[in-house]
């Protein structure tokens, strides 16, 4: 699949929504705090919303071109689009709401069977059933077979699971990744939460007020963010703000309060001097204090302020002249018998130690 | 009720049904324009059609009479043409009770089909459906208890109307008298024994009329 989008301007409230990017690969998260133009951007390759200039192309098909006067019709697009609040059709029973786009005879090669998709999204008791008897995590799953059903060439999901609460999420996640696999449809995948992403996509777009901060592969974007903006975003755990003391080849060394930090920095411009140094959570070990450090540069004495539960794992705040972040898992915790007071060293490799100028 | 009574009661209840029939489907093709398009000159059109209900109803009878006689545009080219007449026979009943209960119906089903979110309706689309599967499978059917309650309202507004009704079709024993113009007739001549039974006629129409409406109101809002 290949998503191109060129030009695209639409004027919103606070600021205008300007796009040019290609996308490629089968899950892309469009990724954005709310109110930075994600839905309207969705609703444009839909073509729900007129765009003030835009250029669509789905593979080998031009879907949009408002300098040309192109545009396909919506119900032409086969353009899948589950919108925030699901739209449902109340007055339709699950099943009937599951048929209403059902393809048939037409684009055979796209058909999903119809029994498959219910049997995946494990709707089958849900039947005969009216949407608005239905749960919050089994309408989402409605609404997605219902766009499934349509034999989108593309499909649309707009903060599929925004409304739901973290167990419930959990739950469908699976759901989505199983579509995901099965059924090999492109999607664009609106969220901007963390764990959705990383669970489900390949590539990301980072939107914020309508424009694109960065692109590329989900893991390069989480530990090398762009800019600040998207580093804040991405909630990377620890941001400091350091200066550059030396520079030996890849290796540089920075400053951040009475600590310095060795980083292997990745194409700084030249005179950079003023920085924030960037260190996600996941990338923090955690050793018992008086241990020996193992190949990793920056070692540093740090004191346990909290631990808490999140998710599956442990977030333990540190401090170790500045406040550091660490996901541990239980049974590591449990070894290093870490609680409040317990003073431990805290170890980042240099590679993942981010540097973004300021 | 003697036959006389019976017939005016089916004739008005005949001509209530057929304006309505009448008007249903271009009153609800017009809602939809004004709840989901806009277009130039649809503030005229809203005032227009809201006219009969601020006019004084014999003004409208007055301009009805006017357009359809013999001697209007719009009367004198059917009569040359067909033959046809309007003014003074149950035609002219008909549209008078049309063009005067065509606001009811309009202003209600426009605000039923206003309230159907369009979301609705753009998923529809996505989904592959041309726009008159969107209306007749996503609007109508959620609009249709705003659309009915619209009906029922113009329905009872047709069988009490009078002043547009007896300026165009006057009040013809057995051929043009509704309820309304029936019992002014005999209250006239000083029948008021037989004025009250029609009455009564129109009390009962009325109270079905305005039950249903209720009825159909509270199921709506459910």
């Amino acid at each position: 699949m290949s998503l191109i989008l060129k030009n695209i301007s639409l004027p919103l409230a606070p600021f205008t929504l300007e796009v040019d990017v290609e996308i490629h690969g089968r899950v892309t998260v469009i990724f954005g705090p709310s109110g930075s133009g994600k839905t309207s951007l969705l609703e444009v390759v839909a073509g729900l919303r007129a765009a003030r200039t835009a250029f669509i192309q789905l593979d080998d098909w031009v879907l949009t071109d408002v300098a040309r006067g192109v545009f396909v019709p919506i119900r032409q697009r086969g353009v899948g689009y589950v919108p925030q609040d699901l739209a449902l059709f109340p007055h339709l029973s699950v099943r009937q709401n599951l048929l209403y786009g059902r393809k048939s005879g037409r684009d055979k090669e796209r058909v999903f069977p119809f029994e498959r998709i219910v049997e995946i999204l494990e709707i089958q008791p849900l039947l005969q059933r009216g949407v608005t008897q239905l749960s919050g995590g089994e309408k989402q799953r409605v609404a997605l077979a219902r766009a499934l059903l349509a034999a989108p060439r593309l499909l649309l999901l707009d903060e599929p699971l925004a409304s739901l609460d973290l167990k419930l999420k959990m739950r469908i996640l699976p759901y989505l990744a199983r579509v995901r696999d099965e059924f090999r449809i492109p999607m664009l995948y609106v969220t901007h939460d963390r764990l959705e992403t990383l669970a489900l996509a390949d590539r990301m777009v980072v939107l914020v007020n309508g424009k694109i901060e960065q692109t590329g592969p989900v893991q390069e974007v989480f530990s090398r963010p762009a800019s600040l903006a998207v580093a804040d975003m991405l909630a990377v755990e620890t941001i400091l703000e350091g200066r550059i003391v030396k520079m030996d080849g890849e290796l540089v060394t920075v400053a951040a309060g009475p600590t310095a930090l060795v980083s292997a920095a990745q194409n700084l411009p030249a005179n950079t001097r003023e920085v924030y140094a960037c260190i996600r959570a996941e990338d923090v070990m955690v050793l018992k204090g008086g241990d020996v450090p193992g190949s990793a540069r920056n070692h540093l004495a740090a004191v346990v302020k909290s631990v808490a539960r999140e998710g599956a794992l442990m977030r333990v705040e540190l401090d170790c002249g500045f406040a550091l972040a660490a996901l541990l898992t239980k049974q590591a915790c449990e070894e290093l018998a870490l609680q409040p007071g317990a003073r431990v060293v805290a170890l980042v490799k240099a590679p993942h130690i981010h540097l973004i100028p300021r | 009720m003697t036959a006389a009574e019976w017939q005016i009661a089916r004739f008005t209840v005949e001509m209530a049904v057929l304006s309505t029939a009448l008007i249903l489907p271009f009153g609800v093709a017009l809602a939809w324009c004004l709840a989901r398009l806009r277009w130039r000159g649809k503030a005229l059109v809203e005032t227009f059609v809201a006219f009969p209900l601020v006019l004084p109803p014999v003004v409208t009878g007055l301009i009805l009479l006017k357009l359809l006689g013999r001697r209007g545009p719009i009367g004198h080219w059917l009569y040359s043409e067909f033959h046809f007449d309007i003014v003074f026979t149950w035609r002219a009943v008909a549209l008078a009770l049309a063009v005067m209960s065509f606001p009811l119906l309009v202003w209600t089903a426009r605000s039923a089909i206003e309230e159907v979110n369009p979301a609705l309706e753009q998923i529809a689309r996505t989904l592959g459906a041309g726009e008159w599967r969107v209306f007749f499978t996503i609007t109508l059917p959620l609009a249709k208890r705003g659309i009915l309650a619209g009906t029922v309202l113009a329905f009872a507004r047709a069988l009490g109307e009078f002043g547009a009704t007896i300026m165009v079709a006057g009040n013809i024993p057995g051929l043009t008298t509704t309820l309304s113009t029936g019992i002014y007739q005999l209250v006239q001549a000083g029948e008021d024994n037989q004025a009250w039974t029609l009455a009564g006629v129109s009390l009962a129409l009325a109270f079905a009329a305005v039950w249903i409406n209720v009825r159909l109101m509270r199921r709506s809002k459910r």
